[in-house]
């Protein structure tokens, strides 16, 4: 049995989400001959689950993002104090974004947040906009902006990322990018298909 | 404030600035440290980097220009912090701190930093290239220290140690030939070559131990192995006998059915290096095939354990070594080459050796060198400077078509920038090579990753699968793209994405032809750059099992990202290294798990299933006609599923990490499972001891373990 991870006031929305992810196969393996199907899929998802959104009866068009918070690019030697987890949660309510995250285990007091627009998932890239962040070892993430057309479009190709800094981290302690909620069915349990597999890829020449 | 106090605070800046620099020239250790630091750096670090801190393999340099480019720009605390909590590879903390701070004086002062009055207490932050400048002084370089063992304190990855030799004599009571029938048609029981057969499928028939069953699967003997070096072995079995490799180049004939040791060879040398394990024996006729981590081949006697003969492959004291294993095929043994790294005049090669004398056969060269067929893919570098593409997994073969598979590795340095190779494929490096076993002549050969930028070999093993006429061949690399490739013309078949990779932004849908994302094309010396997965893989050595029954392919999966910065590369003979820093970071949606298993069918190459765990796998998968996989992992847990869903049927966790590659043998019709304990290793072993540093295991615990159902 699937359990689905546990956000901030997400279960409703994953739940609506959860079948389309199932329809649209995000597990199917990417066929490198073939068309862009996977591809446009991926960039097509958020706007699916806005159509189940809608079949459900809803009357506002949300997506949901989701990402844990792992520590951001280390080595042996930075990582002491590059420490902590973290689970980070965004709702796309037309063009207003509400993102919401909570922390612990940081190794030095968190200085800032940001949600960042990389050129793709895992790139960094430029920063976009400032939250709010409890200045501690421990805490939460709010903040709620305004994206134009291209940003959605970002966000939806899962470009966008929240970085918590620290004071011993101040360019990085905590990052994930935001990516269509999945379900998580535990360790060591099987599921049919490769699982939860982000698209990066373009289409083929 | 007055311009005067303006003034005045101005000339008390510049007078501190200038203190400042003044003392920036000399280094922040004492010469007292910077001794002391010689000979623990002899005793725990040369091993790897070599005595003149000229760096060899995966371990780079800690002297000279490319020690400088990468580290002129950072600070003495970061060396420090880098030094302790990761050094010795694989034990970092492990000494205490003073010893870490000599061993950072001694390296400042091998690259020319001058020492001072106060003693370094690793939390200075003083730029490197402010007090060095790479030239090791004269008098240092005279009186380099000795590799290994230099009177300092014993590295925890150090052989015990003992005599080299035949050490324990003794003779089977007999031996039944292996030939080449044996090899094609092995007998259910055996497991004559390291994937079992020539087709790779390390996949065995017997079905004693099944679905219903295995849960009653219990420790039929265990066997204390060689610790030290890097060990991910694979047992080989003929006839009730197990040959195995320990580090050190130790051999050991065992009764597969008791465990009792019948002879031991221990040819040596001590281990030099944390990593590059023997992964397999083979066999042909009367003898014993041994690929040492030196660059030797060596043929034993199968009954006595006795040196019949030995070929240098290449020169290990220019730092090749053989970690790959072999084959044989027609009478020959054919090996690979690795650690081919450095600008030499030399390059990596395959070559095969007559299985009676050890007389080389052939050799083929695994560059492309200017004038020849694929030399125009190198930026028109010097043939000097084209190096890498190592074999460090052995291939696979097909009788039928009398043809040998064999993949290979990233050319060297890894990043395009510090190669100055353009974007050129730099052939043959990452491809398929199907060569001619007889003649060593390239029959085709298929370029996976076309200018490879890091560290994403495509190097692993090749699976032969007949679907139907068509004859195919498997084979996955660190991009986690699982390839489909006809293996009579190469021709690229199909593929599938196995982990979220971001390295390539586009596919040839009739050639497979990847292209790398623009910004990597375009990368310069210093720049950071995304790479998923990391070096860890996608797939890295743990290997495939074909499942037969089911067209089922199990793959092993390892879920990292890294942030790559190319380092420049000297271009000088001698020099050498892989030239890329490393920073990583956790894979995007696979909420921390490192670890993944998937099955795939090898006709519609669609995934059946998949799971996930923290901890990577670092055994190869063995599958069987019982339904049965088994695997084990970083976190030393070793399981068996059920092939057709993955759900784990039984489970049990060994002294130390579970790697290597488990196989299955029968003796007097019981069936049995071996798999080692062990540690060392490259990227599997390291990137998730940095990234998981909560799971522990021992340093210490390498041991072979063989499962059975009880008599009853």
């Amino acid at each position: 049995m699937l359990r689905l991870h546990k956000g901030w006031g997400m279960g409703r929305a994953v739940l609506r989400v959860a079948p389309h992810n199932k329809k649209a196969d995000w597990g199917m393996a990417y066929r490198l001959g073939g068309p862009c199907v996977l591809a446009l899929l991926w960039a097509a998802l958020p706007a699916l689950a806005q159509g189940a959104s809608a079949q459900a009866g809803a009357t506002r068009k949300q997506e949901q993002f989701e990402t844990r918070l792992s520590p951001s690019p280390l080595t042996d030697g930075t990582r002491i104090n590059i420490t902590g987890e973290g689970r980070a949660h965004a709702e796309l309510d037309g063009n207003k974004l509400t993102v919401s995250a909570d922390f612990h285990g940081l190794s030095s007091n968190a200085t800032s947040a940001e949600i960042y627009d990389g050129p793709g998932i895992a790139i960094p890239g430029p920063k976009a906009f400032d939250l709010t962040v409890t200045q501690g070892l421990s805490g939460t993430v709010s903040g709620s902006v305004t994206l134009s057309s291209r940003q959605v479009a970002s966000l939806r190709r899962g470009h966008f990322y929240v970085q918590i800094n620290s004071q011993k981290a101040p360019t990085g302690n905590l990052t994930g990018w935001l990516l269509p909620p999945h379900a998580d069915p535990g360790q060591d349990v099987p599921v049919a298909g490769p699982g939860f597999l982000p698209q990066f890829a373009v289409p083929a020449k | 404030m007055t311009m005067k106090k303006i003034f005045a605070i101005s000339l008390l800046a510049t007078a501190l600035l200038g203190t400042t620099a003044i003392a920036l020239d000399n280094g922040p250790f004492t010469a007292d440290q910077a001794g002391a630091g010689r000979g623990l750096y002899a005793g725990n670090c040369a091993q790897c980097h070599g005595a003149g801190l000229q760096g060899a393999g995966e371990a780079p340099a800690l002297s000279g220009a490319t020690f400088i480019a990468a580290w002129g720009n950072r600070s003495t605390d970061e060396l420090y912090n880098l030094i302790k909590a990761s050094m010795p590879y694989g034990n970092g903390n492990s000494l205490d701190a003073d010893t870490y701070r000599k061993i950072v004086a001694f390296v400042l002062a091998a690259n020319g930093a001058k020492p001072g009055a106060t003693a370094f207490t690793g939390a200075e932050k003083i730029k490197i290239a402010g007090i060095a400048d790479g030239k090791m002084p004269a008098e240092m370089a005279q009186a380099a220290p000795a590799s290994g063992g230099g009177g300092g304190q014993r590295p925890a990855t150090s052989y015990p140690p003992g005599r080299f030799g035949l050490t324990v004599a003794g003779s089977l009571k007999s031996y039944d030939p292996v030939t080449d029938q044996m090899l094609a048609h092995p007998k259910d029981g055996d497991w004559l070559m390291y994937r079992r057969t020539y087709q790779g499928w390390s996949h065995s028939p017997l079905s004693q131990i099944t679905t219903a069953n295995v849960k009653n699967i219990q420790l039929a003997w265990s066997w204390a192995m060689n610790e030290g070096g890097a060990s991910q072995v694979t047992p080989i079995v003929h006839d009730g006998i197990m040959f195995l490799s320990n580090t050190a180049n130790t051999v050991q004939a065992l009764d597969a059915k008791t465990g009792e040791l019948i002879w031991e060879n221990r040819i040596g040398p001590a281990p030099t290096r944390a990593y590059g394990a023997t992964r397999a024996l083979a066999l042909y006729g009367d003898k014993v095939f041994v690929p040492t981590t030196d660059a030797k081949l060596y043929a034993l006697d199968a009954k006595t354990g006795k040196i019949v003969w030995q070929s240098v492959i290449e020169d290990a004291k220019e730092g090749y070594s053989n970690t790959g294993g072999a084959i044989t095929i027609h009478g020959k043994v054919l090996v690979g080459l690795t650690y081919c790294n450095r600008y030499e005049t030399k390059h990596c090669f395959i070559s095969a050796y007559d299985t009676e004398t050890g007389k080389v056969a052939w050799r083929f060269k695994t560059i492309a060198l200017k004038g020849e067929p694929g030399g125009d893919t190198w930026n028109n570098l010097p043939d000097e400077f084209r190096q890498g593409a190592e074999t460090w997994i052995a291939g696979t073969y097909d009788p039928e078509l009398n043809t040998t598979y064999w993949g290979t590795a990233q050319s060297k340095p890894w990043t395009r920038a510090s190669r100055g190779s353009g974007n050129g494929a730099t052939l043959y490096a990452n491809s398929t090579l199907a060569l001619d076993p007889d003649k060593g002549t390239l029959k085709w050969y298929y370029s996976h990753a076309p200018g490879e930028n890091f560290d994403l070999d495509e190097v692993f093993e090749r699976v032969l699968v007949d679907h139907g006429p068509s004859k195919d061949l498997l084979t996955i690399g660190k991009v986690g793209i699982l390839w489909k490739l006809n293996r009579v013309t190469g021709k690229y078949e199909d593929s599938a994405q196995t982990v979220f990779q971001n390295v390539f932004d586009k596919f040839d849908a009739k050639t497979g032809e990847p292209t790398y994302r623009k910004d990597i094309q375009s990368a310069k010396i210093g720049d950071w750059i995304s790479s998923c997965p990391g070096p860890a893989g996608g797939h890295d050595w743990p290997a495939t099992s074909y499942d037969p029954k089911t067209d089922l392919l199990i793959i092993p999966l390892h879920q990292s990202c890294v942030l790559m910065r190319a380092e420049p590369m000297e271009k000088k003979i001698g020099v050498g290294g892989d030239a890329g820093s490393q920073q990583l970071f956790e894979m995007p949606g696979t909420d921390g798990n490192l670890g993944k298993l998937a099955a795939y069918n090898t006709t519609t190459m669609k995934a059946l299933w998949s799971f996930q765990q923290k901890a990577p796998f670092l055994t190869g998968v063995l599958t069987t006609d019982g339904g049965i996989g088994f695997v084990g992992d970083f976190d030393r847990r070793f399981r068996a599923f059920e092939t057709a869903t993955g759900k784990t049927l039984w489970q049990t966790r060994l002294p130390t990490s579970v790697q290597g590659h488990v196989v299955s043998y029968a003796v007097d019709g019981k069936q049995y499972i071996a798999v080692e304990s062990g540690l060392g290793g490259g990227s599997p072993v390291g990137k998730p001891t940095t990234l998981m540093p909560g799971v522990h295991h021992p340093n210490n615990g390498a041991a072979i373990f063989v499962f059975a159902l009880p008599d009853n």
